[in-house]
């Protein structure tokens, strides 16, 4: 009797062991991973990621979320080599290099029919610039920035000069620049453009380099515009009042353009972006935010950015993957990563009037800055214009940049440039398209 | 074959093998991946579209860049290959005297061959700056106003080019090796006999010291080809393309205008390149590198 009572107990035991390990399993099985690569830095720093998770994981107990966050270059490289191999890739990851959109999951009629999240509530330029590809919504934006022009009121101050505003001219910023020029304080009164065909040749009337439907580059590389702007930008070097750029590189950090010398107080402007601004008010400079300038009655343009996340076309988890990128690309996360991090700017309206400094004079001129027209409208269909036209005419910039041509040669030097021009939008054409 | 024959061989194979795997995923695999790929048309995100020669037609009929890219990295070849095998015999031999601290003296010329080359651009960015530089500052004590060095047209590729000869010190320590290897009684011999210090040097030094003079050219041919660092950190490849190298070339195909098929078309015609001088220099060497044995 006592040995069948221990074989029922025993029986019984097992029985109840087996019932925990299948429900256990049954919630294991619920559970699911998801990769998601992207990188840090002081607008996201990985506290700030990692609060976001958590802050998700919490609200789907059945998604878990492994994120690598890893350094740049190890980040492209390893998407890189992922994407070509067409297997490793993450659920969710950054997608910043067009050549990766096509492995992107067209998520249009995820986000036209959830209720959750609509495409409204997205800066309308950002989205449709960066995160719509050949008519399908291919990611979602996140911490958006843009170029636009930094003054230091002191420096201003200190020589007598009114502030500029957002309509004055590029005539106008050379003059400022002269009046800011102060030998005895080795100070520069504004920087140099970083290249052409950029928001500020817009802003002057020279949009492309090269037709709409990328044939020719005769009459944009050389046209009456560009032969402008680029005139402009020989007065501005010959001016004496801009740092070369050998000081540039020099006094610079790197990446960061000339913000070091602009909060020193060696630059009266200079043209920067959301991180510098963030730095320059750590730095306690006096300081205020316009728009590059333009020429009466051009369209004011600007050089803006977003980054987005995207699911991978080929993820077993499409559906948790979506979960997550609305709520990190969402108010939810957008939120978290605006207050923890530094500089950290979400493509969201309504959160960006939260910001911590939304009552300033300078961060006003920042949101009158990203509802300018972005260059990143024309860019984006047209692939060759940075890689392969812009490179191949590079040779126009550096000439007037070292001081190696006289005014007049302007236009016969823009000229030089139509056949490399042309040579490398034709080679390119066929093989990005645009 | 015997039994220990083949054991023998079985255990040769075995050694041999992580050195053939290591060969064959990491060396050969690439290679003629890459050989097959420089027939393709290849984006990465697509997959590779097959275009024949075309890849080849444009590099040698109509790609300006690919000449530029070619001039400025034989240029450079050019100017730091001869420089760097003389004063690196040069400095080997001043590291060869018997003076107090040489080791000392040895350390100091080695370390700038084992800095980082993105550590040793940065620093000479400073060195060189045109106005705040360490270089441009001890012209002025003579009255000189220095060049705008890598921001010159003119300079930029001879300042590159000045970088890589600043890191001499690596040769030298393997011409040293080369030079403690000659027999001391050579060296007696001839000073009995009444030779002179510089018949000493051209009649036993040199001759003996040619096979790691030979081991020395190809590999800084090789390292003079491959010049690409310095380029990307500081100089972009200008002004005007007077630094824009073979490699930096190559990198900007590949990885910022996503044009791998071209890519690896490149950096094949670079290896036959490479190959081609290596090959070149070994032919010649039976007629100046003498073997002792």
């Amino acid at each position: 009797m006592k040995l069948l009572n221990g074989t029922r107990i025993l029986v019984l035991v097992s029985l109840l062991l087996m019932l925990m390990l299948s429900i256990g399993s049954a919630g294991a099985q619920d559970t699911v991973t998801l990769t998601w690569w992207t990188t840090s830095g002081r607008d996201s720093p990985e506290p700030a990621i990692r609060n976001v998770i958590a802050a998700f994981e919490a609200e789907h107990p059945h998604i878990k979320v492994d994120v690598s966050i890893m350094a740049e270059g190890a980040y492209n490289d390893l998407m890189s080599t992922a994407i070509a191999a067409g297997e490793g890739v993450p659920d969710l990851a950054w997608y910043w290099s067009n050549n990766w959109l096509p492995q992107a999951l067209d998520i249009t009629d995820r986000l036209d029919n959830d209720p959750d999240i609509s495409r409204d509530i997205f800066h309308t330029e950002y989205f449709n610039n960066w995160v719509v590809w050949n008519d399908m919504v291919i990611a979602l934006p996140y911490d958006i920035g843009a170029n636009f022009v930094m003054y230091n009121k002191d420096v201003f101050d200190d020589e007598g000069v009114p502030y500029p505003t957002a309509d004055w001219t590029p005539e106008d910023y050379i003059e400022i620049a002269k009046a800011l020029r102060n030998e005895d304080k080795r100070r520069w009164g504004g920087d140099r453009p970083r290249g052409p065909f950029r928001a500020l040749w817009r802003n002057m009337g020279a949009t492309n380099p090269y037709s709409d439907d990328s044939t020719t580059v005769e009459g944009y590389i050389n046209g009456p515009e560009s032969v402008a702007a680029y005139t402009w930008l020989w007065d501005l070097v010959d001016s004496g009042a801009t740092p070369t750029p050998a000081d540039l590189e020099v006094l610079g950090t790197e990446g960061t353009g000339p913000v070091d010398l602009f909060i020193a107080g060696r630059l009266g402007m200079a043209t920067l972006n959301p991180g510098s601004m963030v730095s320059t008010l750590e730095a306690g400079v006096n300081f205020g935010v316009v728009p590059e300038p333009r020429v009466p009655g051009n369209e004011n343009w600007v050089h803006g950015w977003a980054l987005r996340a995207g699911i991978w076309k080929n993820s077993e988890h499409p559906d948790e993957a979506w979960e997550f990128l609305k709520f990190w690309n969402g108010p939810p996360g957008q939120r978290i990563l605006m207050e923890q991090g530094l500089g950290h700017f979400p493509p969201i309206p309504s959160l960006l009037a939260e910001y911590e400094h939304a009552d300033t004079e300078w961060y006003q001129g920042f949101l009158t800055v990203l509802d300018a027209t972005q260059t990143a409208s024309w860019r984006k269909d047209h692939p060759c214009w940075r890689g392969a036209v812009i490179r191949g005419v590079r040779d126009a910039w550096d000439l007037i940049m070292l001081g190696e041509i006289e005014r007049d040669e302007v236009q016969a030097t823009l000229d030089a440039m139509v056949e490399p021009g042309q040579a490398a939008l034709d080679e390119c054409v066929p093989r990005l398209g645009g | 074959m015997t039994t220990q024959e083949r054991r023998d061989a079985k255990t040769g194979y075995l050694a041999l093998s992580p050195w053939m795997v290591g060969f064959v995923v990491f060396y050969a695999f690439p290679i003629i991946a890459t050989i097959y790929f420089s027939f393709n048309e290849w984006t990465l995100a697509e997959p590779p579209t097959w275009v024949g020669l075309d890849n080849y037609v444009r590099m040698f009929t109509r790609d300006p860049l690919f000449v530029s890219s070619l001039r400025a990295t034989t240029l450079f070849v050019i100017i730091s290959l001869p420089t760097k095998l003389v004063l690196g015999l040069m400095l080997a031999l001043l590291l060869n005297l018997k003076i107090p601290g040489m080791n000392a003296f040895r350390t100091i010329f080695f370390i700038p061959a084992v800095i980082s080359g993105v550590a040793v651009s940065l620093m000479w960015i400073w060195f060189l700056n045109p106005d705040t530089g360490v270089v441009n500052t001890l012209l002025s004590y003579f009255g000189i106003r220095g060049p705008l060095w890598f921001w010159d047209l003119h300079w930029a590729l001879p300042s590159v080019a000045i970088m890589s000869i600043w890191k001499v010190g690596g040769a030298a320590i393997i011409y040293l090796a080369g030079l403690q290897n000659i027999p001391a009684h050579l060296y007696e011999a001839a000073e009995i006999d009444g030779a002179s210090k510089w018949s000493r040097f051209w009649r036993i030094t040199l001759p003996l010291l040619t096979p790691t003079l030979f081991f020395q050219l190809i590999i800084e041919l090789i390292d003079a080809f491959k010049i690409f660092t310095e380029a990307y950190v500081i100089t972009h490849g200008g002004p005007l393309k007077s630094t824009y190298f073979f490699l930096y070339y190559f990198y900007e195909e590949a990885f910022r205008n996503a044009n791998m098929g071209y890519a690896s078309a490149l950096a094949l015609f670079l290896l036959v390149v490479i190959l081609s001088a290596t090959v070149f220099v070994v032919r010649t060497s039976k007629g100046w590198v003498y073997y002792e044995n």
